[in-house]
């Protein structure tokens, strides 16, 4: 390795921990960001090599910032995970394909601007005190930037976010095929008020046909009484309370002759007619 | 029991002969108990009736049923009662508010839910009211014919 490039590393012994954290956030959501996270990585190692290695005084000046910082990373991320496999490390970025060093080369590039951008004015001021340990900001405010940009779809607030509108999407679905007429209906605010008139005309409509009921049941009211009076339970005649949720309620439901045989033929029409 | 419903059903047990039985029975009893009232009360009672049916045909597993049959038992008390048990609500946000509140307002039950249940609930609600409907509007038809 690069002397320059360690010193930035050893120089600061009371916060070791600090930078390296830093460097674990930031690979990790480089590893969340998709498929090319490789690629990335693999780009991420050559930039630090090829920064490393030779041409670093070819590179202008605000790219040496840039890549000092990240070489100084990538260089103290390389030494944690294995202090002596170098060429190990190397290998991968000769393997990788020309495509992906594109694509690298567009990620070192907005990693390049943004760290310009960011700390050009500390560059001035740090450039020449190189005693001063590279702040790990730039590096890290590129990745939080990317995890904000990239990263909402995987945030578990917003797949929670998102499971709940799938949910409400799906009921609504499910209420559109319910009311009759409400799959023409566009917009969620139309198809509401289609489930509220459809609610207010069906329970309109229940108190119209009881009294339809009523009138019509006063005159047949020999046909209801023919009931056995037996089959009712003696204890609550008021409708509501001895509708209570009665599990033994399908046993009786087969005894009377009477309320069976009405029952079948009012059943009847009502299957047929539904 | 012939349980119908869409393939999407969250409650698939919709079962119309025991809705068929419950408001029958309750519509007898009706008939029994107040030959003498007046035509509104007994047709106002046959219309709790058939609320009721509905919500014991529906079972305790929903919230409609249970809030429709607790106010159906406590319906002649409960214009008194419902003044001091009341409890003052935090408002909801205002989104698209006026017509969710008239939802909240139509299905029992229907104003303490968020807006993912409420969904849910109306439609378990709107189902079993079309059987109902469709239910009292066979009886009517078989009465009359």
């Amino acid at each position: 390795m690069d002397p320059p490039s360690l010193v930035p590393e050893m120089w600061p012994p009371p916060q070791p921990h600090l930078p390296l954290a830093g460097m674990r956030l930031g690979g990790i959501m480089i590893g969340r960001v998709g498929p090319s996270s490789s690629s990335a990585a693999a780009a991420a190692a050559e930039a630090s090599a090829a920064a490393a290695a030779g041409p670093r005084d070819l590179s202008v000046d605000e790219s040496s910032l840039t890549e000092q910082s990240g070489a100084a990373g990538r260089g103290r991320r390389r030494r944690r995970d294995t202090a002596a496999s170098e060429d190990e490390s190397s290998k991968p970025v000769s393997t990788s394909s020309g495509n992906e060093m594109t694509d690298s080369e567009v990620k070192r590039l907005k990693v390049m601007k943004s760290g310009d951008e960011n700390s050009k004015g500390e560059a001035a001021l740090k450039k020449p005190t190189d005693q001063n340990p590279l702040p790990p900001e730039p590096p890290k405010q590129d990745y939080i930037h990317v995890r904000a940009r990239r990263g909402q779809a995987t945030d578990s607030h917003s797949l929670a976010e998102r499971a709940r509108r799938d949910k409400i999407s799906e009921r609504m679905k499910i209420l559109q095929d319910l009311v009759p007429g409400c799959n023409k209906v566009i917009g969620k605010a139309s198809v509401l008020d289609e489930i509220i008139n459809y609610i207010q005309a069906l329970q309109r409509q229940v108190e119209f046909l009881s009294m339809k009921l009523e009138a019509v049941n006063s005159r047949m009211n020999s046909g209801i009484e023919g009931f056995p009076p037996k089959d009712y339970p003696s204890q609550a005649y008021d409708a509501p309370t001895a509708l209570a949720f009665n599990p033994q309620t399908p046993r009786e439901y087969g005894q009377g002759s009477a309320a069976e045989w009405l029952h079948m033929q009012v059943g009847g029409a009502f299957e047929r007619v539904t | 029991m012939t349980a119908t419903g869409s393939p999407g059903n969250p409650n698939p047990n919709l079962s119309k002969p025991m809705l068929v039985h419950h408001f029958l029975r309750a519509l007898a009893r009706v008939n029994r108990a107040a030959p003498k009232q007046s035509h509104a009360r007994r047709s106002r009672r046959i219309r709790c009736a058939a609320y009721a049916s509905m919500a014991a045909a529906a079972g305790p597993g929903r919230r409609w049923s249970r809030v429709l049959l607790r106010r159906l038992r406590s319906s002649p008390s409960s214009h008194r009662r419902r003044i001091s048990v009341r409890v003052a609500r935090p408002p909801r946000i205002a989104t698209a508010s006026s017509r969710v509140e008239t939802l909240r307002r139509l299905v029992p039950g229907g104003r303490s839910l968020g807006y993912c249940s409420l969904l849910e609930e109306t439609a378990d609600y709107v189902r079993w009211l079309d059987a109902q409907v469709q239910l009292m509007q066979s009886l009517v038809d078989f009465f009359s014919s």
